[in-house]
């Protein structure tokens, strides 16, 4: 959550229609399709955010670092690019054979770049190594996990001290992805030194500068892959990514705020990709200080935004409103719960006056300086400003002011920021609601009922029934209004017309798999 | 002056830096502390909880007394081990071996223009002060201090990279790996930096000769008959070099400073970038490194310019 960029959008209906066509394309590789048959080779060059913190998955620790990581390793399991529903990745299939025991069957025939054969030893290497090495950030990830066995060549159990469901989806995401263990046996650190089995396979690092990665020849999907290798430029300031694609330089720039859409616009040649994503603009609140600690004084918040307006202001009008912390395409999403607070300031102004808070009341925010996170302070100073509330913005760099808000200073009553979201839900919720969890920023209690829903979110790993426990966590969450969300951002790449078969994803990571370049 | 002065007095300089270098370091590694935050949040990863963080302190070292930290910081340096990063943990030397050619080249560059333009602009204005040739030269130069460089580099590169396509966009190559490639991508990045020091050269030069032009010299120049132009050329010139010289090594180290902004712009991995993420991200390791060095660079790069003006005007080393 440490991402504060803003995603842009088309009309949502663009949306879908240029994130089928793309997703069309790359699934549908043997026949000529609109975009051709795909031609192998070239390498795609991408503009990158930002130098990544580590490229060894576990220890590593910024959002941003994925969209470099998936290329060279895979994960045990993989999502559905539109929904984030789980499917086989690495392993085969898995199951629960009761609540507290996952089966999974490792794929055959995979290796790792540096020829090590992936089998249940080197996934149990991989699951131990996260859980136990000192510098891993992933030991939160896998605490549910009490052991892992090595029950056949290719297939390992995972005992559990509670039930999880929740672990497939979080087998997707760093915790997933295997790292060969010879290279870690060997060097001890591979920070810099990435081995994993992904369809590209690790040629340099040079920090702040480039990361190149070449196609690994073993690749266990490599009729699905169809470049010679990629690289990635990095480079922080997004205008200047921009403009390096405009002018030909890279092929793709992702994660760009919706302020570049116009830039996208005028510039000729340049295709825009985008689609929805769990990227959520949020303000934060510390429900263990006043005025939050009142039930009321939250809940009125959320009835005086007004969030198509927000969107519409700050997001150039196709965002999505966020009603809750997933967006309306996500599986677990609960239009029921999307109703609760409809813009109402009357309604708002009514439950201020039932907490006793006077007009005028300051609000003590926390907010970051650059420009999207101003343009949105601004549109809220307004929009509470008609229910008689001041909010007042303590603005500084993101590192700073959110440790200043979540950390040990306690500084400030909420903050403007953004979830940028988890693979399986029940992370994102119990991340942020839970009694000692970092987001909660002031450690304060939690409804009584919420922590048995949550566990109930991880008891079954049929999807039907986790989405209706999702459901009740998302309904507590928001009937105790813990949160204000306040948009979904859109994924805005912009991509050379080179670029074929890419397509954006709900988790607002880019992915390249399937993507090829027209000569 | 003789040689042996020399040697003194540039000995002597060189130990007058180390308090500088270590004043310097102390003062930002101060500063670093005092913002809220540090490189343990970032090490930490987008979920961690306190007590991870608090634990990433203790493996890093962080928990320990401010001067302790600072302390092990500076005998480290102090033994030519400026450390390594904390989070990519690559030697900070190495990555300052990599980052300052990409700087230099441009600031060599930028410089040099500044200089090519600057002299002939101000000599041609100070020739017929008041004249159109010195308004339409001072103009210019005002404009050249007054527009800022980040935006003159974006209408650069939307003329010549976009447009036009004739430089890059973005970017850089090492000059070791190519040079013509390399001087192609520092061009634009030289010319956006360069803007102010050619007005400054321009009406420094202009400055300095119009005060030569009207001392005593110059006028016994006239009375033997000399030509305007041949006074300003091979008499005046060679008078306001001291000045120049000055102004050159001032001008160095300023341009080494806006190079931050325009780095950023083209995205060439500097000095600048490098400074800029490290400061961010609290990697102090990184930052001290940097300051270091760039302290160094602008002690030697000022002793230099002393030793040029005694060598071109020998009353001052006396």
């Amino acid at each position: 959550m440490t991402d504060d960029r803003t995603l842009g959008r088309l009309t949502r209906r663009e949306a879908m229609a240029l994130a089928s066509a793309a997703g069309a394309a790359s699934l549908l590789n043997a026949a000529a399709f609109a975009q051709g048959a795909p031609k192998k080779g070239g390498v795609l060059k991408v503009s990158a955010n930002a130098n990544p913190s580590s490229l060894d998955p576990q220890t590593g620790g910024a959002g941003s670092d994925h969209t470099m990581l998936f290329p060279m390793y895979d994960t045990l399991v993989e999502w559905d690019y539109e929904t984030l529903k789980p499917k086989p990745g690495l392993a085969e299939s898995w199951s629960f054979t009761d609540p507290q025991t996952l089966v999974m069957k490792i794929r055959s025939g995979v290796t790792f770049h540096d020829g090590t054969p992936l089998d249940a030893e080197a996934v149990k290497f991989n699951l131990e190594r996260a859980k136990t090495e000192q510098r891993s950030n992933i030991k939160a990830d896998l605490a549910t996990v009490a052991s892992v066995e090595v029950s056949g060549p290719q297939q390992v159990t995972l005992k559990l001290s509670q039930p999880d469901a929740a672990l497939p989806g979080i087998l997707s995401d760093r915790a997933g992805m295997m790292i060969s263990p010879a290279a870690v046996k060997a060097s001890g650190n591979i920070d810099r030194k990435p081995v994993g089995t992904g369809a590209y396979q690790f040629v340099s690092w040079t920090d702040n500068e480039k990361i190149v990665v070449k196609r690994y020849e073993k690749y266990w999907r490599a009729n699905e892959r169809h470049l010679d290798g990629i690289e990635f430029a990095i480079i922080p300031e997004i205008a200047t990514g921009v403009r390096s694609v405009v002018a030909g330089q890279n092929h793709v720039a992702y994660s760009l705020p919706a302020r570049q859409k116009a830039v996208l616009k005028r510039a000729a040649g340049v295709k825009q990709a985008t689609g929805p994503t769990v990227y959520c603009q949020q303000i934060y609140f510390n429900w263990g200080k006043p005025p939050f600690n009142d039930i009321r004084v939250r809940k009125a918040l959320n009835h005086a935004v007004d969030r198509a307006t927000f969107v519409k202001a700050t997001l150039d009008g196709v965002g999505e409103p966020a009603h809750m912390n997933l967006p309306s395409s996500h599986w677990a999403y609960d239009a029921e719960v999307a109703r609760l607070y409809p813009f109402d300031p009357a309604k708002a102004r009514a439950l201020l006056k039932e907490a006793n808070v006077p007009q005028g009341f300051e609000l003590d925010l926390i907010g970051y300086t650059d420009q999207d996170s101003i343009r949105r302070e601004e549109i809220l100073i307004e929009q509470l400003a008609k229910v008689g509330l001041k909010a007042k913005f303590t603005n500084g760099s993101i590192a700073e002011m959110s440790a200043a808000f979540f950390g040990k200073d306690k500084k400030g009553v909420g903050l403007l920021s953004a979830w940028t979201g988890r693979p399986d839900p029940s992370l994102t919720y119990t991340l942020m609601y839970s009694k000692n969890s970092y987001f909660n920023a002031g450690r304060a209690d939690v409804p009584a009922d919420l922590p048995d829903a949550l566990t109930a979110t991880r008891a079954s790993e049929n999807i039907d029934a986790r989405k209706k426990a999702f459901a009740r966590v998302q309904r507590i969450v928001m009937e105790n209004a813990l949160v204000c969300p306040l948009a979904f951002q859109f994924e805005l790449d912009a991509l050379s017309p080179k670029v074929r078969g890419f397509k954006p994803n709900l988790l607002g990571k880019p992915k390249y798999e399937g993507v090829w370049l027209e000569s | 002056m003789a040689q042996g002065s020399a040697i003194i007095v540039i000995g002597r300089r060189l130990l007058q830096a180390a308090p500088v270098i270590v004043l310097a370091t102390f003062i930002v590694f101060g500063l670093l502390k005092l913002l809220p935050g540090d490189v343990a949040v970032t090490l930490a990863g987008d979920n961690a909880t306190d007590e991870r963080i608090e634990e990433i302190r203790r493996i890093y070292g962080l928990d320990r007394p401010f001067l302790v930290q600072y302390g092990a910081w500076l005998w480290k340096a102090a033994h030519g081990d400026l450390s390594q990063s904390i989070l990519s943990g690559e030697q900070v030397l190495t990555s300052i071996a990599r980052c300052f050619p990409h700087t230099l080249l441009i600031v060599a560059m930028a410089l040099t223009l500044a200089l090519i333009v600057g002299i002939p602009l101000g000599a041609a204005a100070a020739a017929r002060p008041n004249g159109l040739v010195d308004r339409a030269a001072m103009m210019l130069a005002s404009i050249g201090i007054a527009v800022p460089n980040f935006w003159l580099a974006m209408i650069l590169v939307s003329l010549f990279a976009l447009r036009w396509n004739i430089f890059p966009a973005t970017g850089a190559t090492a000059f070791s790996v190519s040079p013509a490639d390399a001087i192609n991508h520092a061009i634009l990045p030289a010319l956006a930096l360069a803007a102010g020091g050619m007005a400054e050269v321009a009406r420094q030069t202009r400055g300095s000769l119009l005060d030569v032009m009207s001392s005593q010299f110059v006028r016994t120049l006239r009375a033997k008959g000399l030509k305007t132009s041949t006074i300003l050329w091979r008499h005046g010139l060679k008078n306001v070099a001291v000045n120049l010289l000055t102004v050159t090594g001032l001008l160095f180290n300023r341009l080494l400073a806006a190079t931050v902004v325009v780095e950023a712009v083209f995205a060439i991995p500097g000095m600048g970038g490098l400074i800029v993420h490290a400061a961010i991200q609290r990697d102090f390791t990184v930052v001290q490194g940097v300051v270091f060095a760039m302290v160094v660079v602008v002690i030697l790069v000022n002793l230099l310019t002393d030793v040029l003006c005694a060598t071109v005007d020998p009353r001052i080393g006396r």
